[in-house]
């Protein structure tokens, strides 16, 4: 859906928003509108879409695979750039971060980047999500009756599907996920990194904090922010958090058009 | 310098959205069985966030229910991963 900017404030450009992956998608969904609404209001034209398979798309998540979520992410930006008339701003949630970026490697350059608790490695939010799928055993004692993420990932190896907390994942889907890393971005663009903790210290976890370092080195101008709040993608009742939406509207401030 | 006590409590209480009354986990305080969120997919997300939060990665083997049984074998857990990594 479009969320319109409000034509009371001047018009600072496009954005699109990628969602995270499975069940963080439906858990984020009431932060991502609510984020959206805020952007909108101070003039960003903002699209929310979903990916093959999830939420409203057509087709079935066992359908999806990495190079079709490419594709939509793709169409969806030749859309936004066709209303606005420019290039739209990226806005990635976790495994939307991961997508969106994989997807600037094909597009033109991009007049900013703004990642929400991005994963930074695909193989390890692979392994994260298909130990969901074998939950039911982690705890029992009888390790040899168990069938373990690696029996899973064998599977997808040979070309077949598997079924994890009541989704079916094509190994088309598995396989991209799983060799996407969080690289810098193709060229020069702002980006702006932000981060929930429910720490007490408000630091970026290790392996963000790799990644942004290695982006610095490679010449990117990277701000990021942690914000103390509920990690809201996987919280098991619906969480916001506030904070997160005016960080949100400061880092991007100075992106406007 | 994390205090790695207090994160792996925190880790608890955020991950099974525990309510006030049964945030006064204590180190001997027992957890699979006795804290009917901990069901089997809050246990794989405690690990997920585990890992996130002190840069750690578990092996499938590596758990079983006496990881999971007392906050203080959990910590401890945790305290030989870190060890681990940084040996």
């Amino acid at each position: 859906m479009v969320h319109p900017a409000s034509n009371e404030v001047p018009a600072a450009g496009a954005m699109l928003y990628v969602h995270p992956f499975a069940e963080e998608m439906n858990k984020s969904r009431r932060m991502a509108a609510m984020q959206s609404r805020a952007l909108a209001a101070s003039g960003w034209t903002v699209l929310q879409f979903d990916l093959l398979g999830c939420g409203d798309s057509e087709g079935d998540f066992g359908d999806a695979t990495w190079s079709r979520w490419l594709e939509d992410t793709y169409a969806c930006v030749e859309w936004l750039r066709a209303e606005t008339g420019s290039m739209p701003a990226l806005w990635g949630l976790r495994v939307g971060a991961l997508l969106a970026l994989h997807a600037m490697r094909a597009l033109s350059p991009v007049p900013g980047l703004l990642l929400w608790q991005p994963v930074v490695s695909g193989k390890r939010y692979l392994q994260q999500f298909l130990r969901l799928g074998v939950a039911g055993q982690l705890g029992s004692a009888d390790g040899a009756a168990r069938v373990g993420t690696q029996q899973l990932r064998d599977l997808l190896g040979h070309g077949e599907s598997v079924e994890v907390g009541g989704y079916a994942m094509s190994p088309g889907l598995a396989l991209g996920l799983e060799a996407s890393e969080l690289l810098p971005p193709p060229a020069p663009t702002r980006v702006a990194w932000l981060e929930v903790t429910s720490s007490t210290t408000l630091e970026l976890p290790a392996a963000s904090s790799q990644c942004v370092e290695t982006w610095r080195a490679a010449g990117h101008h990277v701000d990021v922010g942690v914000i103390e709040g509920l990690p809201f993608w996987q919280t098991s009742e619906i969480a916001e958090c506030a904070a997160l939406i005016q960080a949100t509207l400061g880092a991007v401030e100075a992106w406007r058009s | 310098m994390l205090d790695i006590d207090r994160e792996v409590l925190g880790v608890l209480v955020v991950t099974l959205n525990l309510k006030a009354g049964a945030r006064h986990l204590q180190g001997d305080s027992p957890l699979l069985g006795a804290i009917p969120e901990l069901d089997s997919m809050a246990v794989a997300t405690v690990i997920t966030s585990l890992e996130d939060r002190f840069g750690i990665t578990i092996a499938d083997d590596e758990i079983d229910g006496s990881v999971f049984a007392t906050v203080s074998t959990l910590t401890n857990f945790v305290k030989s991963k870190l060890a681990e990594s940084a040996a």
